[in-house]
């Protein structure tokens, strides 16, 4: 039974809060700019920035992947009916954890590591805070969502 | 040149007294407190930072999250990322002092206004079968090229490559107007962005008053409706307004480079 769920709540667009990765750009390149005379010349800023993109892009090129890899997780659900939900669970668990390790070994490498862990929790509670109302589908929706919060 | 102190990282200007108690850390490895230095009726938001060098994504989380956490409670001039005073004292001398006037009228611009930005990002396959069969041009050349062994159809080839990414920049020239269009009667300023990834459509940034929020949404929404099957659609904010951070916004101020 296909009802136009999507058709309404596109009508009902609110702004969503971004990853970093989604504003990065606007980050680095705006806001206001104290005359280059008077403020301390950073060694470096100009290399850091293009580091800034590469690293930050390159977590967005990973949380790419793993909502790719998480709705084909969710097809897979779907098509094998029967299956006890905790093997879902088991895998989805996997599969986050996978995500995060590459992504922290990411931030390890360029960043110095765990800069964001408190962060992430609040993040994470407040989406829970949620209500879960909706369908299936859309709640699937949300917990892509949120992972891809997690690392932004 | 510096009065002894230690440098200070700026994230951006408030008015001095809504100058706001922070829990979140600053730039720097182990994540700086920090605070503020006031000066007339402004208080930048600082935090101390040594001399070495500032860490790419880790620091600019931090700016980006002092940021966030500021403009949650108070208006806020976004400083550019990466900025550093000498000291205390260079930071009031050289930029508090010289602009506490026209800080004071850009807060006043920015007051119970938000930046809300709308990206929208082609599908490349099914942009380009519409390059292809809008144009006969490009479909002709395809044509061409296509029976041409590779060597041979070279020039051919970045020839209708150029004639491809000419399409591709009227696509997103009309699409950016159509957006603008709807979009920037209901905003106080509008800025249309680079697109910055070959597949953006449409990069653009707005500030709106608070109370127009729902009904500028009510307008994406309705956008989304009518281009959601060719552009896929992002609506991004609120955040502080970094895009209208500069001395244009604020009639009559200095200039400052």
């Amino acid at each position: 039974m296909a009802v136009d769920t999507q058709g309404q709540s596109n009508y009902l667009a609110r702004p969503q809060p971004s990853g970093l990765a989604e504003v990065i750009d606007i980050i680095l390149d705006k806001g206001l700019v104290i005359d280059i005379y008077v403020r301390v010349s950073l060694v470096g800023i100009e290399l850091l920035t293009i580091d800034a993109r590469i690293v930050i892009a390159s977590v967005d090129t990973y949380l790419r992947f793993a909502e790719a890899v998480n709705r084909l997780d969710l097809e897979a659900k779907s098509s094998s009916k029967g299956l006890p939900e905790m093997v879902d669970d088991m895998t989805s668990g996997a599969a986050k954890s996978k995500t995060k390790g590459a992504l922290e070994g990411v931030k390890e490498k360029l960043t110095g590591g765990d800069d964001d862990d408190d962060h992430d929790d609040e993040d994470v509670k407040q989406k829970q805070k949620q209500p879960r109302s909706r369908s299936k589908s859309s709640s699937s929706g949300s917990r892509s969502r949120s992972r891809k919060d997690d690392d932004e | 040149m510096s009065d002894g102190g230690p440098a200070l990282y700026v994230y951006g200007v408030v008015r001095a007294p809504d100058a706001p108690q922070l829990d979140s850390l600053g730039v720097g490895d182990r994540g700086a407190r920090l605070s503020d230095v006031v000066h007339g009726g402004v208080a930048a938001i600082v935090s101390e930072v040594d001399e070495g060098p500032l860490a790419a994504a880790r620091d600019l989380r931090a700016h980006w999250r002092v940021l966030e956490d500021v403009a949650k409670r108070t208006t806020v001039v976004p400083v550019r990322f990466g900025t550093v005073m000498a000291g205390r004292e260079e930071l009031v001398q050289e930029f508090l002092a010289p602009q506490a006037d026209s800080l004071a009228a850009l807060l006043g611009e920015l007051d119970g206004r938000v930046q809300l930005s709308i990206k929208a990002f082609y599908d490349e396959e099914r942009l380009l079968g519409e390059v292809v069969s809008g144009s006969p041009a490009v479909a002709q050349l395809r044509e061409k090229v296509k029976g041409m062994p590779e060597a041979a159809g070279y020039y051919e080839r970045i020839r209708l490559g150029e004639l491809v990414s000419g399409e591709v920049e009227r696509c997103r020239e009309r699409d950016t107007a159509a957006v603008l269009a709807r979009l920037e009667p209901l905003a106080v300023a509008a800025k249309n962005e680079d697109p910055g990834t070959a597949d953006t459509a449409v990069n653009a940034t707005f500030l709106v008053e608070e109370e127009r929020v729902a009904e500028f949404s009510k307008a994406v929404g309705q956008l989304t409706e009518e281009l959601g099957e060719r552009l896929r659609m992002r609506y991004l904010g609120p955040m502080p307004p970094y895009s209208f951070a500069d001395a244009d916004m604020a009639a009559g101020s200095g200039s400052w480079a």
